[in-house]
């Protein structure tokens, strides 16, 4: 037994049972603890889980209210600019058009004065194109154009959408056809045919020409522009598309900077007035073919204007009063005046007679009372002597 | 659909004077002043593709003589551009021009009081 007590092996193995018998009682105290952090720590998931999935409900929720109100307030921003250029643009197009009605006032009385005119007919030209730009904007803002009294032929139609962009020379208007186009529509396709002339004359080389062709079509009458230019890439043609077929609502802000205006201008005013628009095709000479097509409703009532040939149209206005006819040579001059005046002979080959119309001069064999014959006569002279102060007073006091 | 500036109208002139001369310079007003008398040459036919203003200065002469000035104020357009349409269809011959009488010159006085005198005895 001592031995056995004094057998250090005994003693040893005894150590070590303690020592594992504590190791294991803290191995199992350690995996307790852990098991129970374990399970607190999945109900936290589990709670985390929850969570997150709330918060990611709300943020979309969040998330759609805000692209709501972005879209609210970029719709709220985007009229209220409209509002402020449509009415700033307003009052730029009065100013305009009142400085082309003082300058038309102008090119008239001084219209004897070579450089003084030409001089007048580049601020007029400047002027022109000015108003074209305000008039864009301020239809894009939903303003209006102003409206012209009466129908116009689309050759004026034309030219006056020709006088309203820069490189106006470079452009040719050619037409056979002989139809008006009515009031209402007057300005708005002069407004789009200058757009197009103006991307048709900026997007070709200088000094290509741009051809207006001028047809009638089964449903109305179209107006073709043709560029010599480089033709438009697919993008280009995309936006063009959408902007031509819109249904009337641009957004400003995306048009760029500087802005192109001119593609939704014409969308616009299509929509608007009714008349189609169309670019992307190619046009004979490589470039673009622009086209609007412009229906029966917005041509003039009543047929072609009277205007074709000279030779077969009737002119319905009372002819102008008019010096009659002369025989070229000089026998109508008999002789001078000592004051230096040409004399001439009277009646019959009178050379300057003031006669109201040429037809009444020959009116027929049937003689006219002799009392009609002077009252007529004083009468003519009464106006020519009248028609002469006129003129002096309109034309300027350089020239009496 | 009716807006006020919708119904607001326009009034200035629809085809701008520098249009229709197409940019070219102008003739000097020495070439055909405003008193010079033109019409339409005999058995001339209007050219081909002729704008309107062209065509109403045919009609216009075609009944005998009318001065620059009396062209522009019916074709409502200025002396200079009426002027230049003119230039152009008298150097393609289809117009004769005639150069406005000349200026009555100063009459002596003594002349004067004779045709008054003669006057007043004529009269009584």
């Amino acid at each position: 037994m001592t031995s056995l007590i004094r057998d250090p092996l005994l003693w040893i193995l005894l150590v070590v049972l303690v020592a594992a018998v504590s190791a294991v009682m803290r191995a199992r105290r350690t995996n307790m603890a852990l098991r129970r952090t374990k399970a607190d720590l999945e109900a936290g998931l589990t709670r985390a889980h929850g969570e997150l999935g709330q918060a990611q409900v709300r943020v979309t929720a969040l998330n759609t209210q805000h692209q709501h109100d972005l879209a609210d307030v970029r719709a709220d921003a985007e009229s209220a600019t409209k509002a402020v250029l449509k009415s700033a643009m307003g009052t730029l197009q009065s100013l305009s058009e009142e400085q082309q009605v003082l300058l038309d006032t102008l090119l008239k009385k001084y219209g004897d004065d070579t450089e003084v005119l030409a001089d007048l007919m580049s601020v007029d030209h400047t002027g022109s194109q000015f108003g074209r730009r305000a008039k864009g904007i301020s239809v894009l803002c939903g303003g209006w154009l102003g409206r012209r009294q009466g129908a116009a032929t689309v050759f004026d139609v034309a030219r006056s959408a020709q006088g309203r962009i820069k490189d106006f020379d470079r452009v040719g208007v050619h037409t056979q056809v002989n139809v008006s186009i009515a009031g209402r529509a007057v300005e708005p396709i002069a407004v789009v045919l200058a757009e197009l002339l103006d991307n048709a004359t900026n997007y070709s080389a200088p000094g290509t020409p741009v051809e207006v062709n001028i047809q009638t079509v089964p449903t109305g009458v179209c107006f073709i522009v043709d560029d010599a230019g480089l033709g438009m890439d697919q993008e280009t043609k995309d936006r063009a598309h959408l902007l031509l077929s819109g249904d009337g609502t641009v957004d400003i802000t995306s048009l760029g900077d500087p802005p192109h205006f001119g593609f939704a201008v014409c969308g616009m005013l299509a929509s608007r007035y009714g008349f189609a628009v169309s670019v992307g095709s190619v046009s004979p000479y490589g470039g673009v073919r622009a086209v609007i097509r412009v229906p029966e409703s917005l041509l003039a009532a009543g047929g072609p204007a009277p205007v074709a040939d000279a030779q077969d149209t009737t002119d319905p206005e009372p002819a102008p009063q008019r010096l009659a006819p002369v025989p070229v040579g000089p026998s109508h001059v008999v002789g001078t005046t000592p004051g230096g005046l040409p004399k001439r002979r009277r009646r019959q080959g009178s050379p300057i007679a003031v006669v109201p119309a040429p037809e009444a001069a020959d009116g027929g064999p049937e003689a006219e009372p002799d009392g009609e014959v002077t009252a007529s006569r004083l009468g003519a002279f009464a106006r020519g002597t009248q028609l002469g102060r006129i003129t002096n007073t309109t034309e300027g006091p350089d020239h009496q | 659909m009716t807006a006020p500036g919708e119904e607001a109208s326009v009034t200035s002139d629809f085809v701008r004077s520098y249009v229709i001369t197409g940019g070219r310079s102008l003739p000097a007003a020495d070439d055909l002043a405003l008193h010079t008398l033109v019409t339409l040459a005999p058995g001339r036919t209007a050219p081909l593709g002729a704008g309107p203003e062209v065509r109403a200065i045919w009609e216009l002469c075609a009944g005998g003589y009318l001065s620059v000035a009396e062209v522009a104020g019916h074709l409502e357009l200025p002396v200079g551009v009426a002027r230049l349409l003119l230039t152009d269809l008298f150097e393609q011959g289809h117009l004769l021009r005639r150069a406005e009488p000349p200026r009555a010159q100063n009459v002596d006085r003594a002349i004067l009081e004779k045709v008054l005198h003669g006057l007043h005895s004529f009269i009584g």
